[in-house]
C-alpha cells in the first residue's frame, strides 16, 4: 500500500510527463491517423486508401462504397460511428490523467491511468474487429455478386475477391503504443533504481 | 551468255533503285525507333494539338512516340463525347454542323505558351473557338464574326491572350448584307481585319475591325519582344480578281504582308473614330491613320512568321523560291520618317527594299516558318517536299534539308512560335499521303512525319497518318498541362444537378418534363419514366461518380440523342415523346461489370392520358439506391 502512496523520481517523472505530451497534442486534435486500410485491385494499381481518424474517416470512401456496393456491404459512412464521438475525449482524458500523476507526483494516479488507457485499448481493438467482421458478414443478401461472408483484416495483409488488402497501424497509434510503453518502462526503472539502492545500504 | 549481261544490267539496275528508295524513306531503322519509343505506361513529353481541318474538330497526339491521344470536338457534332447533342453544347454550335478548324492557337504569357486555352478558328464561318485545357472541352465559340468573310488569318494569339484576330480571306461586301454586282469586286468589295479581345478569364468580344481593300488575306503572326503590338498578316490577290483566281490573282509580282497597330486600333475605336457597319465600330483607314501599314512581299506570300526574338517578320512568296525577310525596326524607322509608296485603300504602302532585311533562297514553294533555340528557322517547301534549315541572321544561308514525303503544308516545331523554342522536333503536316500506308480505298489519311531536330542534321523519325485535315497544329510540353481528371461535384453549378436519390424525380408541367437524373455503377435513378405523346421530356442527367474514366452514356433508342456524361457533370437532353409506345434507354459508355444492365425505359402514354405530375422512383428500389449513396 505504502507503494501505491509514493512519489516517483525526476527521471520517471520527466517519462510519465512525456507519455502526456505524446497523448494530448496528438488526441486533443485528431490529427493523425490511427489505421489504414490499403486496397488494391487491377484497375486499381495505384491503390485506394482508407484512413481512420479518432473522429472520422478520410480517403477514398466514396470509391471504396461504390466498388463495394456490388458484394452488398454496408457504405461505410463515419456517421455510423459512435465512437468518433468520445474518442478524442476519452485519449485526452488519459492524457490528462498523465499529466495530473507527473505534476502531483503520486504513483496510485499512474498506475491507474495505465490501467484504464490498457482497458481502453483492448475495448478499442475488440470493437474495430466487431465492426470488420459487420462489414464482411452483414451483407445484402439482394446483391449483385453474391460473394462467402468474410473478415477484412485487423492488421496484416489478405486477398479478397479480386483485392489486395493491408491493414497497417498510423502514426497516431504508433504514438500511443509509445505513451502505453512508458508505463511498463517506469516501472522497469523504478525497480532498478530501488535494487541499487537496496545493494548500496548492505 | 548473251542474255544473262542483259539480265544482270536489270538486277544492277534494280538493286540501284532499291537503295535510292531505302534511302530516301528518311528514317534510319532502329535509332529512330528509339527515339519515338514511350514505354507502356508512360507519357510523352509534348501534347501536340492538330486542328481537324474541315472536319472541324482538334486531335491531340503525344509527341514522340506521335500516339493519337484524343479528339476535341469543336465544330462539328460528336457521338462519341455527346458534344453537340444535349442542349447546352447543341447551342454552342449555333446551328452549324461542320466548321473548317484551321490554326489551333495556344494562349500565351510572355510570349510563351502558358497551357491555359487553345483557340481555333472555322475559317469559312468566321468564328473563334476557345478550348479549356484544363477540361479539353470547347468552352466557347465566339461569331460569325460581323462583316468578316471567312476567317483563315486567324487565330494567332499575341504574346499575353491580349488578341486573338480574324481576316477575310473570301473578300464580300460590307456588311454582308448590301446587294452587290460581283463585277463591282474593287469598289463595292472589302476585306476585314478584326481584333478580337481576349478577357483574363479567357472570354472573346470583338475589339476592332479595320476595312481593307478586297485582298484575300491569308495568314498572320503576332509580334513578340520588340514587335510586341503588331499583328502581321499575309494576302494575295491584291490583283482584285473575282473570278479565275488561279490565273489573274497570280500576276503581280507584288503582294503584301500588313502590319496592324492593334493598340492603337483599339485606342482609334475607343475614341470613336469607328463607323458602325453590320452593328460594329469598323476603322477606315482613309480617315484613321496610324493603324495599319502595307509591306510589299512578292509573289502571294502565304505564311508569315515572326522569329523568336521579334526582330524580323518572315514572308513565304509562295510562287517563289525565296523567304523575304523583314527587319521590324527598318519597318519603324520607315513609318517614322514617312517614307511611304502611295496608298491602298488608304493604307500606306513601305517600300520594299526600306524593310527588307534578307532574302533567303529556300527552294520552292515556301509556305511557313518555324524556329528552334539555335538561330534556325525552318521552312516547308511545298513544291519540292523538302523542309529546309536556315540561318537567321548574316550569311542568311540554308544549312540543311530534308526530303518528306509529300507536299508539306504547315510545319511545327516544339513551341516553335513562341519566344522560347525547344529545338527539339519538328512535325511536317503534309498534305499528300498517297502510297505511305497500308491502302485503303481512294480517300486517304493525310501524312505527318516527325522530325528530330536535336541534331545537326535533320532526321525523319516517324510517319503518321491523321485523319482528314489537319492544317497546322501546335505541340506544348506536357508539364504545362495540368488537366482535371474528374469534375469536381461540388464545384458543378448546374442548376439542373442533383446530389441525392431522394431528389431524383420527374417532374410533369402541361406539355413539358423534366427528369432529375442521377447515375452512378450501375443504374439510373429514376429509370421508369412515363409521360405522354406530344410531351417534350428534358432528361437532366448528373453523374454522381468522383472516380477517374466512369464516364456514363445516356443513349435514347430509336432517336437522334446521345450524350456522355462524364464524373461530377451534369447534362440535359430534350427528347420528344413522338409515337405511343415504350422506349428503352441505356448507358452508351462501358462504365463496370454491370454496364449492360444500366438501362431504363419511357413509358409513353396515347395524348391525353393522366400522368402523374410527380413521379418518384420505387420506394423499395429507392431505399437501395439510397443506401448506397449514403454520404
Amino acid at each position: 500500500m505504502s507503494y501505491l502512496g509514493g512519489a516517483f523520481s525526476t527521471a520517471e517523472r520527466r517519462l510519465i510527463l512525456l507519455a502526456a505530451l505524446v497523448l494530448l497534442p496528438v488526441f486533443f486534435l485528431p490529427v493523425l491517423p490511427v489505421w489504414h486500410m490499403k486496397l488494391w485491385a487491377p484497375q486499381y494499381r495505384e491503390g485506394l486508401t482508407m484512413s481512420i481518424y479518432t473522429n472520422t474517416i478520410r480517403g477514398d470512401l466514396d470509391k471504396i462504397n461504390t466498388l463495394n456496393h456490388y458484394v452488398g456491404m454496408k457504405a461505410i459512412t463515419p456517421a455510423d460511428f459512435r465512437e468518433f464521438t468520445y474518442l478524442p475525449q476519452a485519449l485526452t482524458g488519459l492524457g490528462i490523467c498523465a499529466l495530473l500523476a507527473a505534476l502531483l507526483n503520486r504513483r496510485w494516479l499512474a498506475l491507474l491511468g495505465w490501467l484504464a488507457f490498457t482497458g481502453f485499448a483492448v475495448v478499442m481493438f475488440a470493437d474495430y474487429a466487431n465492426w470488420l467482421y459487420h462489414y464482411g458478414h452483414d451483407l445484402n443478401p439482394r446483391a449483385a455478386i453474391k460473394l462467402p461472408t468474410f473478415t477484412p483484416p485487423l492488421i496484416g495483409y489478405a486477398k479478397m475477391a479480386n483485392f489486395k488488402v493491408l491493414s497497417f497501424p498510423g502514426a497516431g497509434t504508433i504514438l500511443l503504443g509509445i505513451a502505453w510503453a512508458l508505463g511498463p518502462i517506469v516501472l522497469l526503472l523504478e525497480r532498478r533504481a530501488a535494487r541499487r539502492k537496496k545493494a548500496a545500504v548492505s | 551468255m548473251k542474255r544473262a549481261i542483259p539480265l544482270l544490267f536489270v538486277a544492277a539496275l534494280l538493286i540501284g533503285l532499291a537503295s535510292q528508295f531505302s534511302g530516301c524513306a528518311g528514317a534510319k531503322g532502329g535509332d529512330a525507333a528509339s527515339k519515338t519509343y514511350v514505354k507502356p505506361g508512360e507519357y510523352d513529353k509534348y501534347y501536340a494539338f492538330f486542328s481537324g481541318g474541315h472536319s472541324g474538330q482538334v486531335y491531340v497526339y503525344g509527341i514522340p512516340s506521335c500516339r493519337y491521344l484524343t479528339t476535341i470536338p469543336v465544330f462539328t457534332p460528336e457521338p462519341a463525347k455527346g458534344y453537340g447533342y444535349d442542349e447546352e453544347t447543341k447551342s454552342r454550335l449555333g446551328g452549324f454542323t461542320w466548321g473548317d478548324a484551321h490554326h489551333p492557337g495556344l494562349s500565351e504569357t510572355d510570349g510563351d505558351y502558358d497551357g491555359r486555352w487553345l483557340f481555333i478558328n472555322d475559317m469559312p464561318n468566321a468564328r473563334i473557338a476557345r478550348i479549356s485545357l484544363t477540361s479539353f472541352t470547347t468552352e466557347e465559340i465566339f461569331g460569325p464574326i460581323p462583316n468578316l468573310s471567312a476567317a483563315h488569318a486567324c487565330p494567332f494569339p499575341t504574346p499575353n491572350t491580349e488578341y486573338v484576330f480574324a481576316a477575310s480571306r473570301f473578300s464580300a461586301p460590307v456588311p454582308r448584307s448590301k446587294a452587290s454586282k460581283i463585277e463591282d469586286y474593287a469598289k463595292d468589295f472589302n476585306g476585314i481585319i478584326a481584333g478580337v479581345k481576349v478577357s483574363s478569364e479567357g472570354h472573346m468580344s470583338l475589339g476592332f475591325e479595320i476595312l481593307t481593300p478586297p485582298f484575300d488575306w491569308d495568314l498572320a503572326d503576332a509580334g513578340k519582344g520588340p514587335s510586341h503590338g503588331w499583328e502581321f498578316f499575309s494576302c494575295y490577290n491584291s490583283e482584285m480578281a473575282f473570278d479565275s483566281l488561279e490565273i489573274k490573282a497570280s500576276q503581280n509580282e507584288m503582294d503584301y504582308v500588313a502590319a496592324v497597330d492593334w493598340r492603337a486600333a483599339q485606342k482609334a475605336v475607343d475614341e470613336g473614330k469607328g463607323d458602325i457597319i453590320g452593328g460594329v465600330p469598323v476603322l477606315d483607314p482613309n480617315k484613321v491613320k496610324g493603324i495599319i501599314y502595307l509591306m510589299p512581299t512578292p509573289k502571294s506570300p502565304h505564311g508569315v512568321d515572326v522569329n523568336p526574338t521579334g526582330e524580323y517578320i518572315c514572308a513565304s512568296g509562295k510562287l517563289q523560291a525565296e523567304v523575304s525577310v523583314f527587319s521590324f525596326k527598318k519597318m519603324i524607322d520607315a513609318i517614322a520618317a514617312g517614307k511611304f509608296d502611295g496608298e491602298k485603300g488608304g493604307i500606306p504602302v513601305l517600300k520594299y527594299e526600306d524593310v527588307l532585311e534578307a532574302k533567303v533562297p529556300v527552294g520552292l514553294g515556301p509556305l511557313h516558318t518555324q524556329f528552334d533555340d539555335k538561330g534556325y528557322a525552318y521552312t516547308s517547301l511545298f513544291l519540292d517536299s523538302q523542309i529546309a534549315k536556315w540561318k537567321v541572321g548574316p550569311p542568311w544561308n540554308v544549312a540543311d534539308k530534308v526530303d518528306i514525303f509529300y507536299s508539306v503544308g504547315h510545319l511545327m516545331t516544339s513551341e516553335g512560335d513562341t519566344r522560347h523554342p525547344t529545338g527539339e522536333y519538328l512535325v511536317s503536316l503534309n498534305k499528300i499521303a498517297k502510297d505511305r500506308y497500308l491502302p485503303m480505298g481512294p480517300s486517304h489519311p493525310e501524312a505527318t512525319q516527325l522530325i528530330d531536330l536535336k541534331s545537326p542534321k535533320m532526321e525523319v523519325l516517324y510517319d503518321f497518318p491523321t485523319y482528314p485535315e489537319p492544317h497546322y497544329a501546335q505541340m506544348i510540353r506536357a508539364e504545362k498541362l495540368k488537366p482535371l481528371k474528374i469534375y469536381p461535384l461540388a464545384e458543378n453549378k448546374n442548376p439542373w444537378k442533383i446530389m441525392t436519390a431522394e431528389e431524383a424525380r420527374v417532374e410533369r408541367k402541361g406539355k413539358r418534363v423534366d427528369v432529375y437524373m442521377l447515375t452512378i455503377r450501375t443504374h439510373f435513378t429514376p429509370d421508369i419514366v412515363r409521360v405522354a405523346q406530344g410531351d417534350t421530356v428534358y432528361f437532366h442527367v448528373t453523374n454522381l461518380e468522383q472516380d477517374q474514366d466512369i464516364t456514363h452514356g445516356f443513349g435514347v433508342l430509336f432517336s437522334s440523342k446521345n450524350t456522355q456524361v462524364d464524373p461530377g457533370e451534369t447534362k440535359t437532353i430534350r427528347w420528344v415523346a413522338e409515337k405511343v409506345g415504350v422506349n428503352p434507354f441505356y448507358c452508351t459508355n462501358f462504365c463496370s461489370a454491370l454496364h449492360q444492365e444500366m438501362q431504363g425505359y419511357i413509358q409513353v402514354s396515347p395524348a391525353g392520358t393522366p400522368i402523374a405530375s410527380l413521379q418518384r422512383p420505387d420506394p423499395k428500389k429507392l431505399e437501395e439506391v439510397i443506401a448506397l449513396l449514403k454520404k
